[in-house]
């Protein structure tokens, strides 16, 4: 095939990502690279799903239209393709559908790992747990951990407790659950990250060369009393004595790890000012307002002070960090054994399961690689060539050391055949939290590129088909000012920024549109802005899609309500809907499960007293036993269904509520595949259990930023851009610092600011941490004003003369705020107070209102039935022994003698199909010992056949057949009945014409004598059947068929006489 | 040679009828239809069902019935009169795979187990053994064994040196299971393939309407074949002659080159094929046709090609009142009888948990055996586990009181005896027999029939499992529970067949079905046809290499299978329609089957534009509507007030009605550890216990002595409350109380030394106000006996120390409305305008001025989390007129009360509301509260 090379494209929003990697996908077909030989992986599912769908829309344009066909070839720079060709390609593409591998990382992951299990440690095949999986497991987890078998603590058990103890120092904690709950949600990724404990709280990886910090310095009481001594006479005044007075009693209650006391912080401040200086030379310090000279004997007690006031936080700190180390790993060891070793996963799991720095064999795509590697081309049928990565911002650094080998191998293939091509844009890296490392970006193309300058070659996408040109324009001045930024932002954030930015230009100069900035002093005086511009607009009757978009996801759900509530508009929060708990009819079946297993709940009870349910329950004591009975014998689904159904008539004209209930029903569907059984876990499942709202377009769309990635609105509103968000602080928590190949290097919970600024190790960590962090919201205000087509909204605060936080609503003053808004400030007719405004105020009106659309015909939507046919008849099923009747006690069913008496039965039926007439020969008895029939049905069976009673069953008569273990089949009464004949005989007359049958039942009942005739009511139905049966079958009328239960156990034959009353 | 011969059946005739017709062939209705002798291959259970009810139903026309033919499935071939004796069972197989397993040098196995497994134990064992015996199936479908593998995979097999151990792994499980006498039973039916003895009393075989037949079955049919047996091969097909060389081999396998290519172009395809957004979309699609049928059943059945739809459709055909039949069965697993036996397993650890335990109680046969209320007896379990919080059977039974609970548990106690005593499965009979003593089982109610047939599949399991186990002894009475229910639980329960029921079935069934109208769901790619893309034994490589079923192979079949299908019911003979996905139900992105874009080239891409373009819109979400305000009783009765409960009406008095008028509390059954209540409480025993007028340490000033009595006061209290061995978090939470406890013990100290002596501890008052009893129990009264100051004192247990003006009174919020709220809340300090939270301590100072005057402080003795900030905090600044205030703000509290003004709600946050599930979307708008109510 045709050598392509490898490419990296830095894209900017709205530059058709997609359209690039579907370009590229097709540019490979065009080469000869068979589809199963691409690996094109994203990461959402429904991303993965587009990609694919895009791709093949694409060849079937081109196939069918010259023209695309044209225009696609130029864009992949292979003119001379035709539809023919693309056709071509095409059919190779569905013709391999099954073997594609374009999907997401996790799915491609878990793909290699179920092909290597043994390979990767795993005891076999394994399953992928889903959320509610994880917090079941978690449960059953901790109950393991708390779990007392009898007696003592175990070792393991005092321990943890020890650990837990250690890591909440200073903090003591009441609730271990709970607590602990946290930790594990906190702190598990860098647990798995580095397991072993060296890298926790471990003061020679933190400062190899030692901190000064930590050093025992001088005799602290020896230190508080010269202080104690000297500030009476040096103070200036009360107050400054005050200071020095609280500061001693401070510093003599204080415990490392707890909240720094304010009169220890203050001298501690003030200290650290001089710090060089102190100790040694008369230092000044100003202590309320006021000056005091502190003379080296007393700077040095207070440096002991300062120091060991360090040196305790910082130990403490540290104890803390292998605490909450040890704890995890008590936790994990119990998780390991109990969930993981039990081949239940997470992706998580299965991505950590592959990385190298856990120890996984690298994988190799096949060929000669080298011993050890997991060649994946044989166990998963494919080679891999080319490599297409979508959203590279966002891939991990695990993720990327996973692939790593199979794409070393792929771009360093001597003879050029393979490829990587990988896109993405660095501003757009608002994943950082869950992994995504925005630098591997340019670390993969430099560490190839110097090794081979040219390998990869970079490729720019900075126009964007999605946005007009007034929006390009203003994000093009808030995001391009370098000078700007960089004394608004940590300078590492701004030069990172700046040096992937590019201008960026609207591939749509024609497209007409508005940016305007508004203030609106509070929460309600924005959202009413909102409002006002929305209606204003009107976009819904004009068809354009909007979007409002916010940071989070309370302020969504606020917002929606406001839309709705005071402009009546039809406002979704497009968050996740807790669809079981937002609606007073799921929450009632819910309630009504609660009371039923939990009848001391009261709550519950009361609720559902309140609900049109209480009309429809006869007694508590009744419902505990029907719905426990329902839900065990059925499940959760179907007894919610038995409940919603009862409540139908209320919610008759209420879509809404019966959307909703069938969403419950679905949940519980889910449930019940998990196998639960138990109502407080459902109850549980169903407050988790969120639903997206169906993507219907004629809404007002309230979303957060993070989940408006990769959409565009006709129209967007930014009513919430406010907050401390480009000066970010590090939150509490634990500090991981990595190497520069990701390695944990190091992990200390954090001691605060006063400490770790005064120290150098720590406050570069922090100063990174932090600088990554405002990055990170710089990217996020990136996405928010590149999600609009025609015209962005945004709404903020006004920034206050003195105000000094660098937050958006400040970088939107630096760079647009300098603009005359002038005369153009309208939306429409509304003059509006507006900071800035660029575009046309009345862009929206060349739009005209589209009329409702019509509701698509009933006939489109359904299938339609076949008129007039006859269906085919289907006759219910039945056994014989299916018109059984009575009681079977359940002691019989489950005694021994139950299943016993079954399979005794079953042989001594054996034994006497194998006798055609009576008489035990010795013939007889030797096959019953083949067939293994046990002495007891053999003994059975002889005493049976050699009994007087039973004589007439077996006895030969002339001319006479036997049929034994004859299956039937005959329609009867409208029933398909197959049954079984014991043992039927049948006499003919002279000319050989049956005229009689005597149809033989053998039953095996431990039947006392005297209850025969119980028996024989017992079986009377089932003879019945019989008699009818071989009446049809023998062509004789039914009096002619005799009908005899033969009792084995009382050997005696008893006759059933034929029955017009059933 | 003797070869089958192949006889075309038209398909625009539904195959069961066209088979039917053909064993019939030469019957003229005198006598029964005797098929005897004739043995009949089909490819499932279902279509056996299927083609004995056609002959029985064929029969009926002439009034006759039927001796039918022998009806296998092609995997039965292998085993026709191959003897049951010796043969391992499941159960034998699988304990003679783990012991080889446990037994392994994997040493010497490094091709297979690169790495040591993770944990060498019976489950890891038992996981691995199903993976192999698996894995054995499948290479019986061809005949082969692992063995096998390395000299059938032929030149350049990468893995030949894996294969060579599994084959050395295969050979010493047979050599285990030869020690007890046992065959592997794969192994028995290769050998039987190999040479297969005709089958009893058969003079004539027919392959009907089985387009795969495994390898297997085809050696042994050609066997026979050759023996000299008759063999006709009946496949459904286009009539047109001379075409059914070119399609089907000799035992009616559609050709993969002839079907791989073959146009699936029906001529309205449009409106056939349906695009749908999830699996609840197409079970509305299909529901809702169903119901334009009125009785649709035998007019309409729906092929389930992928398995995730059949929920959806299961229930949305419950919810129209449309009879269903799947003739898969469903697994016992999701049964009741599973859920009590995997309840009783639990008992059988050593050390049962408390959940555990409820959950066997719940289950309503074990209920019904407990006898008496289940209503009084679980809620009086939850009841015992929300203030003892036992974590097992054993400190359950403990902390019960005599009473319907401690009976229970001691019942659930002899069961657990009972399993533990005696040898398996007699103890487990024991058991259930016990449990199930009372119970009638009535054959003529099906729920009963139900569980009957489950209780006979159990007796069926314990069977098999009590000779396994007594061939492999030696194992943990959790290893064989363990069995035994996964034994138990893939067994499947079948239905049965409601008159007139769609049927719902697989895609594999659907050829023998010979309704009218049909639609299949599911018609996904990966579910029609199934394709195995990688695999850690068999990829498809190597699955092509051995000859066993490859992807290809599959796709040929349902090719042929989806044409048969639409032919059948072309021409106005009926209607086909396939219903496409679009996401699976966790929201996976699906795409149409492969066999949808059979097409010529020139159609191909409209139909991928056509199967490739968004679903149809799906259902458009209603805007947010309320079905129903909630109507609380109005008529609770509430005769007195705790003193706290003032807090609550000041609050909200709506909230206060439902928690003190209705008693609304809420159970948590998976409360792990003290809630801060409960906390409380515990520490509060120890605190009375030293104040006491008998205690030893009322006037002790030594802090270490009082921590010493505190402490073991603390451990009585936890003790008896929590038992000898509370679980893990409580252990952790009674340290944290010992470190407050001990603080307090120095601050004590100091206040004694200061010369307070406590008066009075937990001092119960009853005061009237209002006309209304107000109750509660004063935590401590302090007198100073060198000063004579009194001052009554509330202990707090809380995470941070409170300051009793804070908890009792707030400033108005910036932007609210003081006028909306009732004017005995509002007072003014010192010009401020201020309103009451809480009533506590005045209320405590008005029940105390009887006794000790008007001159009496109040406070808080705080014991929070930070050692540092223990101690007594003062109501400074308290005076006769904030009392004078707070009293009257009591009496409009009772005025309230007494009038039930409780209306209406005050708005708070969802998530700081105890009572938010009730009010979604406001509290107000949620409940109708009765005007005239509203008004007194
Ligand atoms: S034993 Fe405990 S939980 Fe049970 S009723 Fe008595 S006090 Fe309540």
């Amino acid at each position: 095939m045709k050598k392509l090379g490898h490419k990296m494209i830095l894209a900017s929003a709205g530059s058709g990502k997609t359209y690039a990697l579907t370009n590229r996908f097709v540019q490979l077909l065009a080469c000869g690279a068979p589809p199963e030989r691409i690996v094109a992986l994203t990461f959402t599912r429904k991303a993965a799903g587009e990609f694919f769908d895009e791709i093949l829309n694409k060849l079937a344009r081109a196939a069918l239209d010259p023209k695309e066909a044209a225009r696609i070839g130029a864009d992949i720079g292979e003119p001379q393709l035709e539809t023919a060709d693309f056709l071509r390609m095409l059919r190779s593409m569905v013709d391999a559908m099954h073997r594609l591998s374009l999907g997401t990382l996790d799915g491609f992951f878990a793909k290699v790992v179920r092909a290597f299990p043994l390979e990767l440690g795993l005891g076999g095949d394994f399953e992928i747990l889903q959320e509610h999986g994880v917090q079941l497991e978690r449960q059953r987890v901790l109950r393991q951990l708390f779990a007392r078998a009898g007696g003592e603590l175990d070792e393991a058990q005092v321990d943890f407790i020890e650990a837990f103890k250690r890591a909440t120092f200073g903090a003591e904690e009441k609730r271990l659950a709970t607590r602990l709950d946290r930790f594990i949600d906190e702190h598990q990724n860098a647990f798995l990250d580095a397991p072993d404990g060296e890298a926790w709280g471990n003061p020679r990886r933190i400062w190899p060369a030692g901190s000064a910090w930590l050093v025992k310095t001088g005799d602290t009481n020896g230190a508080t009393e010269v202080l104690r001594r000297w500030a009476p006479g040096a103070c200036a005044n009360e107050k400054q004595q005050k200071r020095w007075d609280d500061f001693l009693e401070a510093l003599d209650s204080w415990a490392p790890g707890a909240a720094m006391a304010k009169p220890i912080d203050y001298v501690m401040v003030k200290a650290l000012e001089v710090w060089a200086a102190l100790g040694e030379e008369d230092v000044e310090l100003i202590i309320e307002r006021k000056k005091q000279m502190v003379p080296p004997e007393i700077g040095a007690a207070l440096k002991v002070l300062v120091r060991e006031v360090f040196r305790g936080e910082l130990t403490r700190r540290l104890e803390m960090t292998q605490g909450i180390h040890t704890v995890l790993s008590g936790y994990e060891a119990i998780y390991h054994d109990l969930v993981r070793r039990a081949g239940k996963l997470t992706f998580a799991d299965v991505q950590r399961l592959l990385m190298p720095e856990a120890g996984a064999p690298g994988l190799s795509s096949g060929g000669e690689g080298e011993d050890g590697r997991l060649f994946v081309d044989w166990r998963l049928d494919a080679k891999y060539d080319h490599w297409l990565l979508d959203e590279f911002q966002d891939t991990s650094h695990g993720q990327w050391s996973v692939l790593r080998n199979l794409i070393d191998e792929a771009v360093q293939d001597p003879e050029g055949r393979r490829s990587l091509f990988y896109v993405g844009d660095v501003k757009q890296a608002i994943y950082a939290w869950r992994g995504g490392d925005p630098r591997l970006f340019r670390e993969i193309f430099d560490h190839y590129n110097e090794a081979a300058p040219g390998t990869i070659e970079e490729g720019r996408l900075d126009q964007s088909w999605r946005s007009g040109p007034a929006i390009m324009a203003t994000v093009n001045r808030v995001f391009g000012d370098a000078a700007v930024l960089a004394r608004l932002l940590p300078a590492v954030a701004a030069e990172r920024w700046t040096r992937e930015w590019r201008e960026h230009v609207s591939a749509k100069p024609q497209l007409g549109g508005q940016v305007m900035w508004l203030h609106g002093a509070d929460d309600e005086a924005r959202a009413a802005l909102t409002l006002k511009l929305l209606s204003e607009i009107n976009p819904l009757d004009r068809g354009l899609s909007v979007a409002v978009l916010v940071q989070s996801n309370d302020a969504a759900t606020w917002l929606a309500d406001y839309l709705r509530r005071e402009g009546g508009l039809p406002a979704v929060a497009a968050s996740d809907l807790h669809v079981c708990m937002d609606n007073p009819l799921t929450t009632a079946v819910l309630a009504l499960l609660q009371a039923a297993a939990h009848p001391g709940d009261r709550f519950a009870w009361e609720h559902v007293c309140m609900t049109p349910l209480v009309g429809l329950l006869e007694s508590g004591e009744g419902l505990t036993r029907e719905v426990l009975r329902q839900m065990n014998e059925e499940g959760f689904a179907r007894t919610v269904e038995t409940w919603l159904r009862r409540l139908e008539p209320v919610v008759a004209n209420d879509a809404f509520s019966r959307e909703r209930a069938r969403q419950l029903t679905e949940a519980a569907q889910r449930f019940d595949e998990t196998g639960g059984r138990e109502v407080a876990e459902f109850v549980q499942f169903a407050e988790r259990h969120v639903v997206r709202d169906a993507e219907t377009a004629a809404v007002v769309r309230v979303m957060t930023v993070h989940k408006s990635k990769g959409l565009g609105f006709d129209v967007v509103v930014l009513p919430d851009l406010e907050g401390n968000a480009l000066s970010t602080r590090r939150r509490d928590g634990l500090a991981v610092q990595r190497t520069e190949d990701r390695a944990v290097e190091w992990v200390l919970d954090m001691p605060p600011k006063l400490f770790h600024e005064h120290d150098e190790v720590l406050a570069a960590h922090v100063a990174e941490a932090e600088a990554d962090a405002v990055y990170e919201k710089l990217c996020l205000f990136y996405v928010a004003t590149t999600r609009a087509k025609r015209a962005m909204y945004l709404i903020t605060k006004p920034v206050g003369e003195k105000s000094t936080s660098a937050n958006f609503p400040r970088l939107l003053t630096e760079t647009l705020g300098t603009a005359e808004p002038g005369e153009l400030a309208h939306v429409g007719d509304w003059a509006c107070d507006a900071v800035f405004a660029k575009g046309d105020a009345e862009w929206f009106e060349e739009i005209p209102c589209v009329d409702e659309v019509v509701a698509e015909t009933d006939e489109n939507a359904g299938i339609s039935t076949i008129g007039q046919i006859a269906g085919v008849v289907r006759y219910p099923a039945r056994t014989p022994s299916g018109t059984k009747a009575g009681v079977v006690s359940g002691a019989a069913l489950f005694g021994a003698t139950s299943a016993g008496a079954a399979s005794f039965g079953t042989a001594v039926h054996k034994a006497f199909a194998a006798v055609e007439w009576g008489g035990m020969t010795a013939e007889g008895l030797a096959t019953w010992k083949a067939a293994g029939l046990g002495d007891s049905v053999v003994a059975e069976a002889c005493a049976c056949l050699e009994s007087s009673g039973l004589s007439g069953v077996f006895a030969h008569e002339p001319g006479a057949e036997v049929w034994r273990e004859r299956m039937f089949e005959i329609v009867l009464d409208g029933a398909w009945i197959t049954g079984v004949f014991d043992r039927v005989v049948l006499n003919r007359d002279a000319t050989g014409r049956v005229i009689t049958a005597a149809v033989y039942d053998f039953k095996t009942d431990r039947v006392a004598c005297g209850g025969e005739m119980e028996v024989v009511a017992r079986y009377t139905g089932q003879m019945t059947v019989y008699r009818q049966a071989a009446a049809r079958l023998a062509g004789l009328p039914e009096a002619h068929v005799r009908c005899v239960l033969v009792l084995t156990a009382l050997r005696c034959a008893i006759e059933v006489a034929t029955t017009g009353a059933d | 040679m003797p070869s089958p011969r192949l006889h075309v059946l038209p398909w625009s005739q539904p195959l069961i009828h066209a088979v039917t017709a053909w064993l019939a062939r030469g019957w003229a209705g005198e006598g029964p239809l005797d098929l005897t002798g004739t043995l009949v291959v089909v490819p499932t259970g279902q279509s056996e069902r299927r083609l004995r009810e056609a002959l029985a139903s064929h029969a009926a026309t002439r009034n006759q019935a039927v001796f039918p033919p022998r009806v296998v499935m092609p995997a039965e071939l292998a085993m026709l009169n191959a003897p049951a004796v010796g043969v391992a069972t499941k159960s034998e197989l699988l304990l003679a795979w783990v012991q080889t397993l446990l037994d392994a040098d994997f040493d010497a196995l490094r091709e297979v187990f690169p790495k040591d497994p993770p944990q060498r134990n019976f489950a890891w064992a038992a996981r691995l053994a199903n993976e192999f015996i698996r894995l054995q199936a499948t290479l019986t479908e061809n005949g082969l064994r692992m063995a096998d593998v390395p000299m059938r995979a032929g030149e350049n097999f990468p893995e030949f040196a894996r294969w060579q151990q599994l084959g050395e792994l295969e050979a010493a499980c047979e050599a285990v299971l030869a020690e007890h006498g046992l065959y592997d039973p794969q192994a028995v039916k290769i050998a039987f393939a190999r040479n297969p003895a005709p089958p009893n009393g058969i003079s004539r075989i027919i392959v009907a309407g089985t387009p795969d037949p495994l390898p297997l079955a085809v050696k042994v049919l050609a066997a026979y074949a050759e023996s000299g047996l008759l063999v006709d091969v009946l496949v459904s097909g286009p009539a047109e002659a001379g075409e059914a060389a070119t399609l089907f081999d000799g035992w009616g396998r559609p050709v993969p080159e002839a079907w791989a290519t073959r146009s699936f172009s029906p001529a309205d395809f449009a409106q056939r094929v349906r695009l749908c957004a999830d699996p609840a979309a197409q079970a509305d699609v299909i529901v809702a046709c169903a119901l334009g049928y009125g009785t649709p059943g035998g007019k309409l059945d729906v092929g389930v090609a992928d398995g995730e739809v059949l929920p959806s459709l299961e229930n949305g055909f419950a919810r129209a009142g449309v009879p269903v039949f799947n003739p898969e069965g469903r697994p016992l697993r999701g049964g009741s009888l599973y859920t009590l036996l995997a309840a009783l397993a639990e008992l059988v650890t050593r050390e049962p948990s408390f959940a555990s335990v409820s959950a066997l109680v719940r289950c309503p046969d074990v209920l019904a055996w407990l006898g008496g209320s289940p209503a009084t007896l679980l809620a009086g379990l939850d009841d015992l586990h929300a203030k003892h919080l036992p974590a097992t059977l054993a400190a359950a039974r403990a902390k019960a009181r005599p009473g319907v609970v401690a009976n229970g548990l001691e019942e659930i106690n002899r069961l657990r005896a009972l399993l533990l005593v005696g040898v398996f499965p007699e103890n487990v009979r024991t058991v259930l027999t016990e449990i199930f003593k009372a119970r009638e089982f009535d054959q003529a109610r099906p729920e009963d029939v139900r569980a009957i047939e489950a209780a006979q599949t159990w007796g069926g399991v314990l069977i098999e499992l009590e000779v396994a186990v007594t061939r492999f002894p030696g194992l943990a009475a959790a290893d064989v529970w363990e069995l035994a229910l996964r034994a138990f639980g893939d067994s499947q329960r079948f239905d049965d067949k409601p008159e007139g029921a769609v049927e719902l079935q697989g895609w594999l069934e659907l050829l023998w079905d010979d309704v009218p109208h049909l639609i299949v769901a599911g018609m996904n790619d990966g579910r029609v046809p199934d394709a195995v893309v990688g695999d850690a034994f068999l990829p498809e490589g190597l699955r092509e290499r051995l000859g066993l079923k490859t992807n290809a192979a599959r796709f040929a079949r349902d090719a042929y299978l989806l044409h048969a299908l639409e032919a059948v019911r072309a021409e106005g003979r009926g209607r086909l329609d396939l219903l496409v996905g679009k996401t699976s139900a966790a929201g996976d992105p699906l795409r149409p089957s492969r066999l949808l874009l059979q097409c010529a080239d020139t159609d191909l891409p409209g139909r991928v534009a056509f199967l490739f373009s968004p679903a149809e819109a799906a259902r458009p979400t209603p805007a947010w509507m309320r079905a129903w305000k909630l109507k609380p009783r109005t008529d609770a009765k509430i005769e007195s007030l705790s003193v706290t409960s003032f807090r609550d009406y000041l609050k909200c008095p709506f909230r206060f009605y439902l928690k003190r008028g209705l008693k609304m509390e809420a159970i948590d059954p998976h409360k792990a550890e003290l809630d801060a209540m409960d906390f409380g409480t515990l520490c509060h025993a120890a605190l009375e216990a030293m104040g006491k007028l008998n205690s030893p340490v009322r006037d002790c000033t030594d802090a270490n002595v009082l921590r010493g009595f505190l402490l073991e006061e603390l451990n009585r209290a936890a003790r008896a409350n929590y038992g000898d061995y509370p679980a893990l978090p409580l252990v952790v939470q009674l340290e944290s109380a010992r470190q407050r406890l001990s603080k307090l013990a120095d601050v004590q100290a100091q206040l004694r030394a200061d010369g307070w002596v406590i008066e009075r501890t937990e001092w119960a008052l009853d005061i009237v106000i209002g006309g209304m009893s107000v109750r509660g129990k004063i935590d401590r009264i302090d007198r100073n006996e060198l000063t004579g100051e009194v001052r009554v004192i509330d202990y707090k247990t809380s995470d941070t120390p409170v300051n009793p003006v804070d908890a009792h009174v707030r400033g108005p919020k910036r932007t609210e409305d003081t006028d909306t709220l009732p004017e005995f809340a509002r007072f003014a300090v010192g010009g401020e305008d201020a309103i009451w939270v809480d009533l506590q301590l005045p209320l405590y100072l008005e029940a105390v001025a009887s006794e000790y005057g008007h001159a009496v402080a109040c406070g808080y003795f705080n014991l929070p989390k930070a050692a540092g900030e223990t101690g007594v905090a003062i109501w400074t600044g308290y005076d006769a007129e904030v009392q004078a205030s707070a009293m009257r703000c009591a009496e409009g509290v009772v005025a309230a009360v007494k009038a039930r003004r409780f209306w209406p709600p005050a708005e708070l946050p969802v998530d700081r509301d105890e009572f938010g599930v009730l009010f979604p979307q406001g509290a107000e708008a949620s409940v109708e509260w009765p005007v005239a109510e509203v008004r007194a």
